[in-house]
């Protein structure tokens, strides 16, 4: 693993001017205060100046996978282009791999997927990846090859040839990841990359990003989709109104220190009874809850809707939840 | 995983042309060369139905293919001038919206390539359509002048058999009537056709850089150009009325007026080369000159004001 962070963003400030100017794309919600925990040095914003990030740091390290969480509005979006360089901070830094991100230098090493990308419906799946492709620098056999490579990581290899006007929602989110790799970055940016995708979709790009994962890639994302974060992320920061609330490992972060869950495959109901009775034995032991463990909805649709016995990709069976019912 | 080189050029041909490829397919399958059906028609109502003139016998012939000319030069020149702002006002806008922008300007793309690719793509529709237009004008204008010559040929022959017109006459005329057929200084003329095409593409590509919508900029470029087509006579007026000092700040302020506004009336020299007079080449280098100066004038600007955009 490199010394040097994937990324790493220092007391980033950003603010817009109010209603005179357009608001971030992104809809970011501005706050007009600074947040609690900003240091004395970081002046709060003027009058008519909104803040929408403020005072964030955070560091992702090479090959791991970092959620941004948060509502709508609250600021990832905004993070992500200062990141990108798309936008200015107001003060703070952001760099990629040591490199200063808002020199055009540091987006070599980068692929973005923006929410909801529509690309130029003009070109088909290929045309789209070969014009990325070529911005970078990339031609000839060595292209040709990238995009065949790249149509069948993202499953679209029957598609490459249509126009993308004809492609679906999932499908043109696929073929965004797929420009988005052409280059070989070793950093991925997704903005709420299976919004308005549907599960089945949404399964494919979550497939991919751990995919991706194994490969070596750092990845960056955003999303306010919980579950999917949990599923695909090793850290996670949690940004509320343009400020970082909480930052560290996943595991870290949801385990509750007090409680231990077991979760047992064929068990009689004399088994069961004697646990129970073990538990009241101990002294300051409480059994909280037991019963059958549900699967989520999200699953039980993917089960009815695709192959019924097709294995989850990452080699485990179909998974049953975490939370057991009380 | 590879490794990219430490620094990416400020400006590179080859991710212009790129942008420039990608932004002419992009028009080209709007079917925004749907233009050159109307250019066809008005064409077919030209010929279909004969305007009246008023010459007499003599230059029946010239005036008929001047006629043939101006509403074909001034079809080309409207299209020119509405595809450099309508195309130009939609690319910026367009790709914003569809976030398309994000994932060129996330990719080693300096913000100055994608400006210029966008221009240079616009600027290479017009020219292709000018291109297409001028073949079917020189085609439409060529068979034309060939049924004129030959009726002339039989009459000149019978009028110097009778002695009403000399050899000499006859071949003067018969020069005066080729002037009006395809000549070199019509396809010059064509060429400042996008000359002026190009600076308004470039005044477009400047508004788009700090408005929010399509229409502001249609608009705004559009009142622009008008406003340079009657604004010279009236700021020359105004300098002679005053008699302003030469280097004075009311000619420094009238100059700088013409930035914004550029002088379009030197390009109407069109209009005198569809007329039958010769084109001056230094005339076509000056213009050219000034053209380089506006368009590079407006894109350093444009630059200016995008690389700082937040996007």
């Amino acid at each position: 693993m490199s010394e040097t962070p994937a990324v790493q963003v220092k007391n980033l400030v950003k603010d817009f001017r109010g209603s005179s100017t357009k608001e971030p794309a992104s809809g970011d919600l501005l706050r007009e205060s600074p947040a609690p925990d900003a240091p004395d040095d970081i002046p709060p914003p003027a009058g008519g100046i909104v803040r929408a990030v403020d005072n964030v740091s955070f560091e992702i390290a090479s090959g791991e996978i970092y959620g941004l969480i948060g509502p709508n509005g609250s600021g990832k979006s905004t993070t992500m282009k200062a990141l990108l360089g798309l936008v200015s901070p107001t003060s703070g830094t952001c760099s990629i791999f040591g490199r200063d991100s808002s020199k055009v230098d540091s987006r070599q090493d980068v692929g973005f997927l923006p929410e909801n990308p529509y690309f130029y419906k003009h070109l088909s799946g290929e045309e789209t990846i070969r014009f990325y492709g070529r911005l970078c620098g990339m031609k000839g056999a060595a292209l040709r090859k990238r995009i065949l490579e790249l149509l069948e990581l993202v499953g679209l290899q029957d598609a490459g040839k249509r126009r993308l006007g004809g492609y679906s929602k999932g499908m043109l989110q696929r073929i965004g990841l797929a420009q988005a790799l052409v280059q070989d970055p070793r950093l991925l940016i997704l903005d709420e990359p299976t919004a308005g995708v549907d599960p089945i979709g949404s399964r494919q790009i979550r497939d991919l990003i751990l995919k991706l994962k194994k490969r070596g890639f750092t990845v960056f994302l955003c999303s306010h989709l919980l579950e999917q974060v949990q599923e695909v992320c090793d850290r996670v920061g949690i940004i509320h109104r343009g400020a970082l609330v909480k930052e560290g490992r996943l595991e870290d972060l949801i385990a509750i220190e007090d409680q231990t869950e077991i979760i047992l495959r064929n068990a009689t109901p004399g088994l069961l009874d004697r646990i129970h009775d073990l538990a009241h034995r101990e002294e300051d032991v409480e059994l909280v809850r037991s019963g059958h463990p549900r699967t989520t909805l999200e699953r039980l649709f993917l089960r009815e809707t695709i192959q019924r016995d097709s294995v989850d990709p990452r080699g485990e069976q179909e998974p049953a939840s975490k939370e057991p019912s009380s | 995983m590879s490794r990219r080189p430490s620094s990416t050029p400020l400006f590179s041909f080859s991710r212009i042309w790129i942008i420039t490829g990608n932004t002419f397919t992009h028009l080209m399958r709007m079917k925004i060369f749907y233009f050159l059906l109307v250019f066809v028609l008005i064409w077919l109502g030209v010929n279909v139905f004969k305007l009246p003139h008023t010459a007499g016998p003599e230059g029946v012939g010239g005036e008929e293919l001047r006629l043939l000319k101006a509403p074909l030069m001034g079809t080309m020149k409207l299209f020119a001038i509405i595809i450099g702002i309508v195309a130009t006002a939609l690319l910026i806008p367009r790709d914003m919206e569809d976030r398309t922008l994000y994932t060129i300007l996330a990719k080693p793309v300096p913000r100055l390539d994608y400006l210029l690719g966008k221009l240079c793509g616009v600027l290479l529709l017009v020219l292709a359509g000018l291109a297409v237009m001028t073949l079917l004008l020189d085609a439409v204008l060529w068979y034309r002048m060939q049924n004129i010559l030959a009726e002339f040929d039989q009459v000149a022959a019978i009028l110097v058999e009778q002695g009403q017109f000399t050899a000499a006459e006859r071949d003067e005329a018969r020069g005066e009537l080729l002037s009006q057929g395809v000549t070199w200084d019509l396809q010059a003329a064509v060429l400042v056709i996008f000359f002026e095409a190009a600076i308004i593409a470039a005044l477009a590509l400047l508004v788009s850089t700090f408005s929010s919508s399509t229409l502001f900029t249609v608009v705004i470029s559009t009142l622009c150009y008008f406003i340079g087509n009657f604004i010279a006579d009236g700021l020359d007026h105004w300098r002679g009325t005053t008699g302003m000092e030469e280097g004075g700040i009311g000619e420094l302020s009238t100059n700088a007026i013409f930035v914004a506004f550029p002088d379009y009336r030197p390009f109407k020299i069109v209009d005198e080369v569809v007329a039958g007079q010769v084109f001056p080449p230094d005339v076509l280098g000056g213009l050219a000159l000034s053209t380089s100066l506006y368009v590079g004038l407006y894109v350093v600007l444009s630059w200016f004001i995008f690389n700082s955009k937040e996007i």
